[in-house]
């Protein structure tokens, strides 16, 4: 007579079963060739994901807007925990990427965040959360660690490197993010299952602009007539 | 088929109890409990004799009202059995139910289930079973009937009744009792000639409808268009987990009222009233993707976790006056599961609402606007962008925008934010708000030294440089 209850602990992905261990990973297309290759397939589904950014600004959502678009796609929420700044509408329509797709949350505590993170997760959302201070404890990752395992979903926590590498984490894959130069992207693999830590890939996002054009060069206004060096007037 | 019913509010069922009504300024028992009974009170007693026979009496006088809203209860339990009910006099309900034996599989599982479900909300009922309403209502037992009898012993029993149970006038009653009329079955006997010539014409109809020769006409139950309905506690609830159980009650009734309109709810409203003071409100806006208490229970409980109480509670109340139809996705009709997903979100926005507040959470919206502020602004979540430009600018857009742009300082000719910054390419000419006061800015592209890119203006009004958003 078949047991339910080991019928039950066997459907799930995170039982371990002797011999046939390697049950193919759930994975999903990072859209970046190279960077699918350095993940075995893509973005882990049913895990986190870190991304540590060395600072804002250097091309961590434009890794993130195939997944995003993905999602939206496939008529899923994607829920914006705590962003740093405001995303801008023109940008993400440009990417043709459902506004109405996306959900914007603000938490005032470290309880109402961790709650909106899990409830996310679990209600088969994208959840990209920016980590409050102080950072999440273990037990908390972890939390959200098993949610994101029970619902099947990625979901991605932004934190600052210098404040997480030091620390240990319950996640399936730490990524650090540095900037080469514009648009030019360097990952450091900190942690991965299934893979030694320590790998980089460079990789680019788009067009490297090399050009920098010194503020002197700049047109200058000749409506005001008053300008003949930008440079004067904004130092006066 | 009816079900006549005792107006009794549940209350202590130990004490001999009696509802009076106010009839010519003198009060009269209306009903009362079997305890009340051995003491020998019975209805129509006035109220000073059944306070002599039974000194412990407790009285409470008759509240139509409530009575009202009771019946309007029942009704809609009543229509989750037959699309046909009819109110009767504020004291009963009429269920036609020769439509439902296909649908129930047969009018005594029909019986049952009808008891069940009273007897789950601790409702006593007694019913009867004809083939016209006005027998139906005659033929009502002390019990409630579970089969259907045969239409012989229908007859049989309509024949038997007695005709002090006619609903008509003192004299009338008088004059059968001349005539030596005790049953229906002996004024039925005589020849309707006879009849009219000594009666008037409303009993000559009422036989005709006992007789169902005629038919019988009144207004069908419609469900009201707002949903209202109170529990009291006349102890008073103190803490917040204690209210969760009347909470569930109105919850429940209210879905009730949801599936017998078809309709799901957009938003729900709480009262918490206390004996003295301002009642406190608790209002809920739902995506109205979900129609089961269950959920309703657990966002009202998020909610409640927000809110300040007064000490004691008295009386709850629900509101609840906008609603939608409900999406056909209820039945899962859906071929590829994409409703799923939809509704999976939706649930996720009422739950974070309710426990986050609407004021957490927001989504971006595209306006036709030429100042990037404008033109990308942070709207309530459901609300779809009203315009949607297809050609977006070629220009570089960047994926942060600063909600106030941050002024730029000069250190050495060397624009300054957080690091150093250097132009890139640029510059991009923005007008707006000419109407206004006219804001001109040229847009340029800049990065730092890490590789960074910003998003930076200068106002040519003034010449001074602020950082709008970054590329990310």
């Amino acid at each position: 007579m078949p047991n339910n209850n080991i019928a039950a602990v066997l459907t799930r992905t995170d039982t371990w079963r002797g011999r046939n261990r390697r049950s193919p990973r759930r994975t999903l297309s990072t859209g970046h060739r190279s960077l699918d290759l350095l993940l075995q397939g893509g973005w882990p589904v049913s895990s986190i994901t870190e991304l540590l950014p060395q600072q804002p600004g250097i091309g961590e959502l434009s890794l993130l807007l195939p997944t995003l678009k993905y999602y939206a796609d496939n008529n899923q929420l994607c829920v914006w925990l705590d962003p740093p700044y405001q995303p801008y509408a023109p940008a993400l329509v440009g990417a043709n990427i459902a506004l109405n797709k996306l959900l914007l949350v603000r938490s005032k505590s470290h309880g109402e965040w961790l709650w909106a993170a899990e409830q996310s997760i679990r209600s088969g959302a994208l959840l990209m959360a920016w980590t409050r201070q102080p950072s999440p404890r273990y037990a908390d990752l972890r939390k959200l660690q098993l949610a994101a395992a029970d619902s099947g979903n990625a979901a991605f926590l932004f934190s600052s490197p210098s404040k997480v590498l030091g620390s240990p984490s319950p996640v399936a894959l730490r990524l650090e993010l540095e900037s080469l130069g514009v648009n030019q992207l360097l990952l450091t693999l900190h942690k991965m299952r299934g893979k030694a830590a320590g790998e980089k890939l460079a990789l680019s996002l788009g067009e490297p602009w090399a050009q920098r054009t010194d503020l002197a060069m700049l047109p200058v206004d000749r409506h005001h007539g008053y300008l003949s060096n930008p440079i004067l007037r904004l130092n006066g | 088929m009816e079900t006549l019913l005792p107006q009794m509010p549940e209350e202590q069922a130990h004490k001999p109890l009696a509802i009076v009504r106010l009839h010519k300024n003198a009060q009269l028992v209306l009903c009362c409990n079997t305890q009340a009974s051995a003491w020998g009170i019975e209805p129509e007693l006035s109220l000073s004799t059944a306070l002599a026979l039974c000194p412990d009496l407790l009285v409470l006088p008759r509240q139509l009202e409530q009575e009202q809203r009771h019946l309007q209860q029942l009704a809609l339990v009543a229509y989750s059995f037959s699309p046909l009910v009819i109110l009767y006099n504020d004291i009963g309900l009429w269920l036609e139910i020769s439509g439902c034996h296909k649908l129930f599989k047969g009018y005594d599982t029909l019986l049952q289930d009808l008891e069940k479900r009273l007897r789950d909300q601790s409702i006593t009922a007694i019913n009867g079973i004809a083939q016209n309403p006005l027998a139906a209502q005659l033929l009502c037992q002390s019990s409630f009937q579970t089969q259907l009898p045969s239409s012989t012993a229908m007859q049989r029993n309509l024949l038997a009744t007695d005709l002090t149970r006619l609903d008509t006038s003192h004299k009338q009653q008088q004059s059968f009792k001349q005539l030596g009329l005790n049953t229906l079955g002996d004024l039925f006997a005589l020849p309707r000639s006879a009849l009219s010539r000594r009666f008037d014409g409303q009993l000559m109809a009422i036989i005709q409808q006992l007789k169902s020769e005629k038919p019988f006409t009144a207004t069908p139950f419609q469900p009201a268009n707002i949903f209202h309905d109170v529990v009291q506690n006349p102890q008073g609830i103190f803490n917040k987990e204690s209210l969760l159980f009347p909470m569930k009650g109105l919850l429940q009734r209210l879905c009730q009222y949801l599936t017998a309109r078809q309709c799901h709810c957009l938003e729900i409203e709480w009262r918490f009233e206390p004996l003295i003071g301002e009642p406190q409100k608790m209002q809920m806006q739902l995506s109205g993707s979900q129609n089961n208490w269950s959920s309703l229970l657990t966002l009202s409980r998020l909610q409640l976790e927000r809110l300040e109480l007064p000490r004691s509670i008295e009386q709850i109340s629900l509101y609840s006056e906008q609603f939608i139809e409900a999406p056909m996705g209820v039945f899962n009709l859906d071929l590829f599961g994409d409703q799923q997903s939809t509704q999976e979100s939706c649930e996720l926005i009422d739950r974070l609402n309710a426990r986050l507040g609407i004021e957490a959470l927001s989504q971006p919206i595209l306006s036709e606007e030429y100042l990037p502020e404008q033109a990308s602004t942070l709207g309530l979540p459901g609300v779809l962008s009203k315009s949607n430009i297809k050609d977006p600018s070629k220009a570089p857009q960047p994926l942060w925008l600063l909600t106030e742009p941050a002024p730029v300082q000069m250190r050495n000719q060397q624009l300054y934010w957080r690091q150093p910054l250097s132009i890139i390419s640029g510059p991009e000419r923005v007008c707006g708000n000419w109407w206004q006061s006219e804001q001109q800015r040229d847009y340029y592209l800049a990065c730092d030294n890490k590789g960074a890119r910003y998003w930076l203006f200068r106002e040519t009004a003034n010449q001074r440089w602020f950082v709008h958003g970054l590329f990310s």
